[in-house]
């Protein structure tokens, strides 16, 4: 299941990827069909402005796959940058760290996002910075634990044994240890990613140069009753991406952290 | 209880609230362009008529001054003036803000309830079809986007079979009061509700079967069911009364996100909670209510994250403050 997911997620991300190239019309195009039904020429209808909601939201998924991923990305190399340094180094600076993660946990995070967005301008580049800094607290924490119960390992002792430096323990040998409980949310980041971008520019507050899923909702809210294609789709696309997301996150997490989702009478943790 | 412990999450989380306030202040000056040019800008007022108009809102004194009389502002819960709305921001957040509770306590009252049953349902019968099956829905339920469900209910409920009103708390120009105006606001708030308490509702599943699975393996149930109680009373009284602890804890980090579900039901369905406030505020560019929303709901926040481990406090004498 989680693989089928996987597969199909890599097939629409490829869909929107290529859509430029494959798709026949211009996703800007206004034709005369304003509020077009379903039809043979626009198969899930036209907007107010006629334009075809179809290509639309091909370019809106590659808009929503960009945002899922970088935000990932980032969200995934800060957290796990600081968690390691805090779990590594303690001290002054672990606290400094993980009591900025703690105060970020605590803040509701896509609001400070929106407000941003809202004082600055969201541009695309600028919202993805903006969730993939808000983003990373979690992984932090989880990548510091990790750190902490491998600091005391004994490979790490004979590295340090050896002569290696800190950055070597941390990078080639803490690292590739630390990272399956951290890749387990990789997929539930990408959702983030993808859910809070589509909720920036439902709220009006996306860029306005790019196509987003959540905008064309947003603009076809009021032609809910009249022409029901028009934000149905999008929002359909958004559900679709975000449950594949999670379907696959939930076997990334059942395959690298068996303890979490298995319960083994007798385990030891009492 | 722990006194030291609730001393300290209190400091901590007066800190926090300084913290955003004073995010807000910086945010508004890093910001391009003031308040005055956004204003006047583009109509015909004089370079020296602008200086006046900064000079009588004290935009011309320094940074730190400016900052503390921002602060003792907020002290006194002096959100600032809307210029579009001619309005104290406190007023029209006030306002507001009790329709959005009004919505979404019921709906997270709703959503634990259906979501503790499910998820305890499921963690007690582990790896069966229904556990299957209930986790099959709280996933989806998990990923439907609010304001997307929300056009699904207006689209079929409303559009389509006119069980429901489309949008709005109240028919217009309805003028019975009492009871009456009670089962116009109930009629009105059944969508927005299904649709929070759907979405809402997979956290507790998901969180209740995740931490009754913890409990379950430990040994005070083993103990339970050697006392001879049923496994209703092993679940549903001793399993579930040490789960709940981590349940509503994540609860208190959801809470900004679950906010933000409600703000964009609320715009779908037209009902007038802080929602609809924040997103004609978008639109109209009006900062001062913008920036008094991001305040509020960060002081809530906040606080609500408090008050849920002020209450663990006092119930677990094992919560030390760390």
């Amino acid at each position: 299941m989680p693989f089928a997911a996987l597969v199909v997620l890599a097939l629409v991300g490829a869909v929107g990827a290529l859509a430029p190239a494959i798709l026949p019309r211009d996703p800007n195009a206004m034709t005369g069909d304003t509020l077009s039904a379903i039809s043979a020429a626009h198969p899930f209808g036209a907007d107010y402005l006629g334009r075809d909601v179809l290509t639309r939201m091909a370019y809106g998924i590659k808009t929503s796959f960009i945002a899922g991923l970088a935000v990932a990305a980032i969200a995934m190399s800060a957290g796990l940058t600081c968690g390691l340094v805090a779990g590594y180094y303690g001290g002054w600076v672990e606290h400094l760290l993980m009591r900025t993660a703690d105060a970020l946990l605590i803040l509701p995070g896509f609001f400070l996002a929106l407000i941003v967005a809202f004082l600055f301008g969201g541009r695309l580049i600028t919202v993805i910075m903006l969730l993939g800094l808000t983003g990373w607290p979690q992984i932090a924490r989880i990548a510091r634990a990790e750190v902490l119960s491998l600091k005391a390992t004994e490979f790490v002792e004979s590295a340090r044994a050896a002569g290696a430096s800190n950055a070597r323990i941390v990078f080639r040998e803490i690292l590739p240890n630390a990272l399956p409980p951290v890749l387990a949310l990789m997929a539930l980041l990408v959702s983030y990613g993808i859910l809070s971008e589509a909720s920036l520019s439902f709220l009006g507050v996306g860029d306005p140069n790019v196509i987003s899923l959540g905008g064309m909702l947003s603009n076809g809210l009021q032609y809910a009753t009249t022409a029901w294609w028009v934000p149905t789709f999008p929002g359909a696309a958004i559900f679709v991406l975000v449950l594949l997301l999670n379907i696959v996150g939930d076997g990334l997490s059942m395959a690298l952290n068996p303890a979490l989702t298995v319960a083994s009478p007798g385990r030891s943790d009492r | 209880m722990s006194y030291r412990y609730v001393a300290g999450r209190l400091v901590q989380s007066l800190v926090l609230i300084g913290l955003v306030v004073s995010t807000a202040f910086v945010l508004i000056h890093v910001a391009p362009g003031d308040p005055v040019t956004y204003l006047y800008g583009g109509q015909a007022v004089s370079g020296d008529a602008l200086a006046r108009i900064r000079h009588a809102w004290g935009l011309d004194r320094p940074l730190w001054t400016q900052y503390t009389v921002y602060m003792g502002n907020m002290l006194r819960g002096d959100l600032g003036y809307s210029q579009i709305n001619f309005q104290p921001v406190a007023a029209i957040l006030g306002e507001s803000l009790p329709n959005t509770l009004l919505l979404m306590i019921p709906s997270v009252l709703l959503a634990a309830v259906a979501g503790i049953v499910l998820g305890m349902t499921a963690a007690r019968r582990p790896g069966t079809g229904a556990d299957y099956a209930i986790g099959a829905v709280s996933l989806v339920s998990y990923a439907t986007p609010p304001f997307w469900l929300s056009v699904i209910f207006i689209v079929v409920f409303a559009s389509r079979l006119h069980w429901f009103p489309t949008q709005g708390m109240a028919t217009l120009g309805a003028t019975g009061g009492g009871l009456a105006r009670v089962a116009d606001v109930t009629w009105h708030m059944v969508l927005p509700l299904g649709v929070l308490a759907w979405w809402y509702s997979a956290s507790f599943t998901r969180l209740t079967r995740a931490a009754v699975l913890e409990e379950s393996r430990k040994y005070y149930l083993m103990t339970a069911r050697m006392k001879g109680l049923s496994e209703f009373r092993v679940f549903y009284r001793h399993a579930l009364r040490n789960a709940m602890r981590s349940v509503v804890t994540v609860l208190g980090v959801q809470l900004g996100t679950m906010f933000a579900g409600a703000v964009m039901t609320e715009i779908v369905f037209a009902w007038p909670g802080t929602g609809r406030v924040i997103y004609t505020a978008i639109l109209q560019h009006d900062y001062p209510v913008v920036l008094g929303f991001f305040l509020v709901v960060g002081a809530a926040v906040i606080l609500a994250n408090l008050a849920v481990d002020v209450a663990y406090a006092i119930i677990d004498p094992r919560i030390r403050y760390a």
